[in-house]
């Protein structure tokens, strides 16, 4: 059974780096950049959720969808603030700026909430009154799914579908689509590219407030760098799964779930990130695009 | 005869490229307009600037008697002005149809009579409506492309070299085309460097020279044009 649990905190960990994964995934896909500060917006989600629940003393759905809507507009304050004004730069003075946001976001978290690790309450507590885990007991109660896992691994699912719809059957999603493949094209159908790389950055920052609080759901210790590393890991996961593909980030993000949580069970905690690196080095190597990345093909 | 386009005295820029160097040309209701020149001619900075993808630094560009020299481009395309871009810039990952669908941004109520429209016109695309739009053979992306413009019923329809790497067969395919489109009331605004043909469908002719209009007239006059004759058709 060992293996198994394993493999389910896994899956859930790589469904949270999916829904991460998703936002880096989106945002280079339509405006070719590296939205660096990505992660950062996952820790102001958890953040925001955090002083809803504390301050606001609203219970911790209610305060998944305060941090949904300080996300959306933080995206698209940081779209149009920073991004837009650089969008004819190189692409060096972009990656700059977006390192810059990602500090900036560190720091006045720091400034704000202090370095002191704040104590999240889990969107659904791992014990229920009575003091039992709430949990799904399977085979005889050897193997048991917190309830928090299945919500995180339902709520990657139904993000996937509802994107998947989103982008092949509804009219921003396909102008989406085609600003991502052709800007210029795009405008000449009367689409505002603006707009829509405001949208992209929008859904890709709501999905990060809901990334924050799963995190701190499972690792309820909230500092002004806990988006960092899930950050780095689940663009990884976009990375090998084939940046700018949806699909590409879930497979990404669950095999990069997986890999972790089987190397920190079987080899060593200290060296899973080792592993993860070394496995997306290898899969860069033979496949340049990713599992589903399409290549880049030069249209003449 | 009214104006639909009026572009007075243009100048656009790369960087320090001075591309196009003060032209002006108008174009009227129901005509055939066409601007012929060799490669490098501005012909492309010209349309886009037209369409707001590119800027002039002086002078109005006047469409049904509006400036929109400094609209932006996605609001063009809602005033009635489309263009078929060179090199036709189809959404090669989404379907036909999507790519339609795209055409149609601006005037989703009129989709379903603009969609039979241009299936009628080309009928090869009804029956490839399903198919991945890089996939399609050239002629029909260049299909595509035109009937993608139709889709937001324009006034103005301005195309960039719609016959480039064609077979000839697909060349005359596309003209009578741009004919039967004229025919039906939409105006034209068609770049070319094949001179003989474009000359031959065009009420009206710009020749462009390194930036600038070196020569205008009807179109029988400058097929008949010795310089036109020596330079672009070959003696
Ligand atoms: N993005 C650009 N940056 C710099 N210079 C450019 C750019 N695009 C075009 N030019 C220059 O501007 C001039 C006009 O180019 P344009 O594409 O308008 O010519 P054209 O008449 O359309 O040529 P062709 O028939 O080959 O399509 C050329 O000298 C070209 O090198
Ligand atoms: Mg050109």
């Amino acid at each position: 059974m060992g293996f198994l649990s394993y493999l389910i905190s896994g899956i859930s960990l790589g469904s949270v780096y999916a829904i991460i994964a998703l936002g880096y995934t989106m945002v280079y896909g339509i405006a070719k950049m590296l939205n660096f500060a990505h992660g950062d917006v996952i820790m102001i989600g958890g953040y925001m959720s955090f002083c809803g629940m504390m301050y606001l003393g609203v219970n911790g759905w209610l305060a998944l969808a305060l941090a949904m809507v300080v996300c959306t507009v933080l995206g698209i304050l940081i779209e149009g603030l920073a991004y837009r004004p650089l969008r004819q730069a190189a692409s060096l003075a972009v990656l700059i700026t977006a390192i810059g946001v990602s500090y900036f976001l560190q720091n006045s978290a720091l400034l704000i909430f202090g370095a002191t690790p704040k104590v999240y309450q889990p969107l659904i507590p791992l014990m229920n009154a009575a003091g039992e885990p709430n949990a799904l007991k399977l085979f005889g109660g050897q193997l048991s799914i917190s309830y928090i896992s299945l919500f995180t691994m339902l709520s990657c699912i139904v993000i996937m579908i509802a994107l998947t719809w989103f982008t092949g059957h509804t009219k921003l999603g396909k102008a989406m689509r085609a600003c991502s493949e052709d800007k210029d094209a795009a405008r000449l159908m009367g689409i505002s590219v603006d707009k829509t790389i405001s949208l992209t950055f929008a859904i890709g920052s709501a999905l990060a407030a809901v990334a924050g609080v799963l995190l701190c759901s499972f690792n309820p210790t909230l500092m002004p760098t806990t988006g960092s590393m899930p950050g780095i890991r689940a663009f990884t996961a976009a990375v090998f799964g084939g940046i700018g593909s949806i699909p590409g980030a879930l497979l990404g993000g669950l095999l990069i779930g997986i890999i972790e949580a089987m190397a920190k069970a079987y080899i060593s905690t200290q060296l899973a990130n080792s592993v993860v690196f070394a496995v997306l080095i290898v899969v860069l190597l033979v496949r340049p695009a990713g599992l589903l990345g399409k290549r880049m093909t030069e249209k003449v | 005869m009214n104006t639909i386009l009026k572009v007075d005295n243009a100048n656009v820029y790369y960087g320090a490229i001075h591309a196009i160097k003060g032209i002006s040309f108008e174009v009227n209701e129901g005509e055939i307009v066409t601007l012929i020149g060799a490669n490098g001619a501005g012909k492309t900075t010209t349309l886009q600037t037209v369409s707001g993808l590119l800027r002039s630094k002086t002078g109005s560009i006047e469409f049904c008697g509006e400036d929109i020299s400094r609209v932006q481009a996605h609001k063009i395309v809602e005033k009635g002005l489309a263009q078929v871009p060179e090199g036709r810039r189809i959404f090669a990952q989404m379907t036909v149809q999507e790519n339609l669908e795209m055409g149609a941004y601006t005037s989703p109520a009129d989709m379903d009579k603009n969609l039979e429209r241009v299936f009628e016109q080309f009928p090869r695309l009804k029956e490839r409506r399903r198919q991945i739009g890089g996939t399609l053979s050239g002629g029909e992306q260049q299909m595509l492309a035109m009937g993608r413009a139709l889709m937001c019923s324009p006034k103005l329809m301005m195309l960039d070299e719609p016959s480039m790497g064609l077979a000839p067969i697909l060349v005359e395919q596309i003209f009578d085309i741009i004919k039967s489109l004229h025919e039906n009331g939409t105006t034209i605004l068609l770049v070319e460097q094949n001179a003989q043909m474009a000359l031959s469908v065009a009420d009206r002719a710009y020749v462009m020279e390194t930036g600038k209009i070196t020569l205008s007239g009807t179109g029988k006059e400058l097929a008949a044009s010795e310089a036109v004759k020596k330079a672009y058709l070959g003696g």
